[in-house]
């Protein structure tokens, strides 16, 4: 057996086991931090909007959460409850430590929000919800961000996506996304409208979804858009080309295909340095040819789309819609090209937010995503 | 235009996608004027920032002067580095933007054929295809001859148009009248959006949302509990370098007429059945005809206005309006109205509404007050109940939107002893976006065609049936013109006129 390791009560703060120890030393913390505000003369608004439930079995995504709820706080001030949990259980007895901070941010008006850790040692799992409930905040949504792939069939998921209004989860750490978003599908579809699904990589590829949509929105190029021939599609990769990661792809894909009644011809086939190669049909039954490629960006994580294009077909015009990132900027170029000829370029911003942006923008939307919901379905037929 | 209408797009649905509008063209007169320079240009760039433009969109800068399209973009680039509100101005941003930026010199009637060979141009090029927005940015006294070229050379014809005007909307009842006739010559009413900015405040559409999206707020919201109503908008600045205009207008007219009657009508409105441009402002036009007229006897009662002098802002040293640039030494412009109103309908009966307004105020706020009245017995002790005050809830429109409630609790010592205390919703708080800008959400509204936000005919007039018994009052000279020291809440009179009903102002 190794050696227990510490918590770390810089980031994580006194321990103090117990719901009732745990509520007593964040009341004391408060009065503390009520007390130090005045003397600096500031007003401490103890906020609360939300109540955030992680779960991570390693260290460094729990530090890594608690990093984002700390940019978070003064927007969306919350009481976060961070729950470590052991990946290898077996011969650790089932204990739960608890430790409580009051994270103090920057500025004049003084928000204050809440931190909790809770440890969990050995096969806590069944314990773990009894824990959680009794430190909710009343009448405040739930929102559970896993950070691994859900497993629908554990307990402890279970237990807590019952609590939960939304559950938040980013594909982007999914190994084998083509099989893994699948599988969020049936997470979705298990949660009857009980809570809502948000993926960071849906929330990614919105500014994407934004800039496609609005090429139809002029109407003499809106009749292409039941006359696509072709999509292809980029993703960044490492130098190397090791690191595939095509889940954004796949949305965008899944996207475009459930909008437009796009079905399946046959399912997703690997095809040269990790991309994929497909066939899908029209609802007037012509088929499209779908490429997904890797691609090497410098300064773009892996995963991240690069580019795309729709090609179709319409009244013997060839047209072509590409929105391509361009290479160490936050910019993408937006371009048509109708019969050959290139028209209405421009250039548009086109960030690479962090994951408290992510999260803070996800937050502003209190309901789940039907139109995610229906790109996932539409990639459920083709894995 | 009459074709058949156009196909749907399916990939504009679902929670994060929807709000760009069609492809358009946005002509800006008074191009080179001062309003296009620190509010619209920057208003668009932030839109094209946040990727809120359609794909197609040009904007056609229309002035006097002569201008190539190079020196035009140069001059809005430096506007642009001036005013925006996000910097620095990301340059390849604005340069794809600014590929899409003409100018037209329309000084005579060749200009506006120029003007309509680059519309039409871009209509079939760019792909705007017929949607036109014309921003009338220009001093009022240019809106007639302009909407006469636009007539005259058929810029608006088998096209689908719309036309922005800004304040002031005429001077006063006759003149806006005769303004909105002008207008309707070519444009229906549908067509026409009069920008009231303050109704493009992300606060005062949370009025609407606060009393119509809670239940428990509107049981209240009456002369059973509500005391009186208090709406401050008050200002530090000076009159800057609008002498010209504000010696006209003065705050009666700047602010009053639109501005303040606008969140009364919000704050006393009945609820409308849905939130479109139609029954939302039915619902204001019926408030604002059931306020009680002030007719020029009863001015002197429910009315004051006052003047700054001399005085301190911020800790430096502030001059008298009469000594602004551009001020006549006898000036009697008011830069300063507190008015006694009231709703003469069911809801509202006997709740007087204070209203009061100025310049040289010692802080810039915004704020509605809704003061209920007192707990109908006194259980506790006087001496216990002594810091209590009324309930009140206060909605601030700016600086710090939010909104607080002020009720009395117990402190927590030995036996009952009672103070107020402040439940506080602070607007930038709970949420991550930054509210936007009030011109972006109006520029994005009048591209889309969405009207709830901007004032009706209807409306103006009966705002201007409101002031203009008082500006007559006080355009005979027979009204005290009280003078209040720069960085004061206002004249002492404002204070006897609240006084003399039991009452005091706020200390927002």
């Amino acid at each position: 057996m190794s050696v227990r390791p510490e918590i770390d009560e810089a980031i994580w703060g006194a321990r103090a086991d117990g719901v009732s120890a745990l509520e007593r030393e964040l009341a004391r913390l408060r009065r503390s931090f009520g007390a130090h505000a005045k003397e600096q003369g500031v007003a401490v608004a103890r906020a609360s909007v939300l109540n955030l439930v992680v779960f991570a079995t390693r260290d460094l995504h729990a530090q890594r959460a608690a990093a984002t709820i700390d940019e978070l706080a003064t927007r969306h001030p919350s009481r976060a409850i961070v729950i470590v949990a052991d990946r290898h259980r077996s011969g650790v007895a089932p204990e739960l430590e608890m430790h409580c901070r009051l994270p103090i941010p920057g500025g004049a008006q003084q928000v204050s929000y809440e931190q909790i850790l809770i440890r969990a040692r050995g096969d806590a799992d069944r314990r773990l919800v009894s824990a959680v409930i009794p430190l909710l905040l009343p009448d405040l949504p739930v929102f559970l961000w896993w950070t691994e792939t859900p497993p629908l069939d554990l307990v402890v998921f279970e237990d807590l996506i019952g609590l939960a209004d939304r559950l938040i989860v980013d594909s982007a750490d999914f190994a084998r996304a083509d099989r893994t978003l699948a599988r969020l599908h049936a997470v979705a579809l298990g949660g009857h409208g009980r809570y809502g699904i948000t993926d960071f990589n849906w929330t990614r590829i919105t500014p994407w979804r934004e800039l496609v949509s609005q090429f139809f929105d002029v109407p003499a190029w809106r009749p292409f858009l039941d006359r696509v021939t072709g999509i292809r599609v980029g993703f960044a990769v490492d130098a190397d080309g090791r690191e595939i990661h095509p889940s954004q792809a796949l949305l965008f894909v899944g996207w475009l295909a459930s909008r437009l009644g796009w079905t399946a011809v046959e399912s997703l086939a690997p095809s040269e340095a990790g991309g994929l190669l497909f066939a899908m049909r029209r609802a007037d039954g012509a088929e499209i040819q779908v490429r997904i490629r890797p691609r090497f960006m410098r300064g773009l994580d892996e995963g991240h789309l690069t580019g795309l294009r729709i090609q179709a077909t319409g009244d013997g015009l060839n047209a072509e819609f590409v929105v391509k990132r361009e290479e160490n900027s936050s910019h993408a170029t937006t371009l048509v090209t109708l019969g050959g000829r290139g028209m209405a370029q421009r250039i548009v911003p086109l960030g690479r937010p962090g994951v408290s942006e992510l999260l803070g923008e996800e937050l502003t939307i209190a309901r789940s995503d039907s139109i995610y919901e229906d790109a996932l379905a539409a990639l459920v037929a083709l894995a | 235009m009459t074709t058949a209408p156009p196909l749907a797009n399916p990939l504009r649905a679902g929670p994060r996608i929807g709000r760009t509008p069609q492809p358009a063209a946005l002509v800006m007169f008074g191009g080179t004027g001062d309003l296009a320079a620190r509010k619209i240009v920057p208003a668009l760039y932030n839109l094209a920032l946040q990727r809120l433009l359609p794909a197609a969109f040009a904007v056609v800068g229309a002035a006097r002067a002569t201008l190539t399209d190079e020196q035009f973009r140069e001059s809005l680039h430096a506007d642009l580095v001036q005013y925006s509100r996000t910097k620095p101005i990301n340059e390849d941003v604005w340069r794809s933007f600014a590929e899409h930026v003409h100018y037209v010199s329309t000084k005579d009637g060749e200009g506006y054929e120029t003007l309509r060979h680059t519309l039409a141009n871009l209509d079939v090029q760019l792909g705007t295809n017929g949607n036109r927005l014309f921003y009338l940015a220009t001093p009022p006294s240019a809106y007639e001859p302009i909407v006469d070229m636009i007539k005259e050379h058929r810029l608006t014809e088998n096209v689908n148009a719309r036309v922005v005007v800004e304040k002031p909307f005429g001077h006063d009842l006759e003149s806006a009248s005769a303004l909105s006739h002008k207008l309707q010559g070519v444009f229906t009413e549908d067509e026409i959006f009069r920008i009231d900015h303050y109704l493009g405040k992300e606060t005062v559409q949370n009025i609407l949302v606060l009393r119509f999206a809670n239940g428990i707020f509107e049981p209240v919201w009456n002369r059973q509990y509500v005391d009186h109503v208090q709406i401050t908008v008050a200002e530090s600045l000076g009159i800057e370098e609008r002498a010209p205009y504000y010696e006209h207008a003065g705050a009666l007219r700047d602010i009053v007429q639109n501005h303040l009657l606008q969140l009364l009508a919000l704050v006393g409105m009945e609820p409308p059945v849905s939130f479109d441009s139609k029954a939302v402002r039915d619902e204001k036009l019926k408030v604002l005809r059931a306020i009680r007229p002030i007719s020029e006897r009863d001015v002197e009662a429910n009315v004051v206005r006052g003047q700054y002098g001399a005085g301190f802002i911020d800790g430096s040293p502030a001059r008298a309006y009469r000594e602004e640039d551009g001020v006549s030494s006898a000036s009697a412009t008011e830069s300063f109205v507190a008015i006694r109103a009231f709703i003469d309908n069911w809801r509202w009966e006997g709740t007087p509404f204070y209203l009061r307004t100025g310049k040289r105020l010692p802080k810039r706020t915004t704020e509605i007050a809704i003061q209920f009245r007192a707990a109908p017995h006194q259980v506790f002790s006087r001496e216990a109940a002594e810091g209590m005050e009324p309930n009140a809830l206060v909605l601030r429109i700016q600086p710090d939107e939010g909104i607080s409630l002020k009720f009395g609790a117990k402190v927590p010592v030995q036996g009952i002893r009672i103070r107020s205390v402040n439940m506080d919703f602070v607007y930038g708080a709970s949420f991550m976006v930054d509210a936007p800008d009030a011109y972006e959400t109006l520029i994005l509204d009048a591209l889309r065609g969405d009207a709830t936000l901007f004032t009706r005919q209807d409306e103006v007039e009966q705002q201007w049936r409101f002031v203009d018994p008082i500006a007559r009052t006080w355009s005979v000279g027979q009204a005290d013109l009280p003078a209040y020291p720069s960085g004061s809440w206002g004249p002492t009179e404002a204070d006897l006129l609240i006084a003399r009903d039991g009452r005091s102002w706020r200390k927002p």
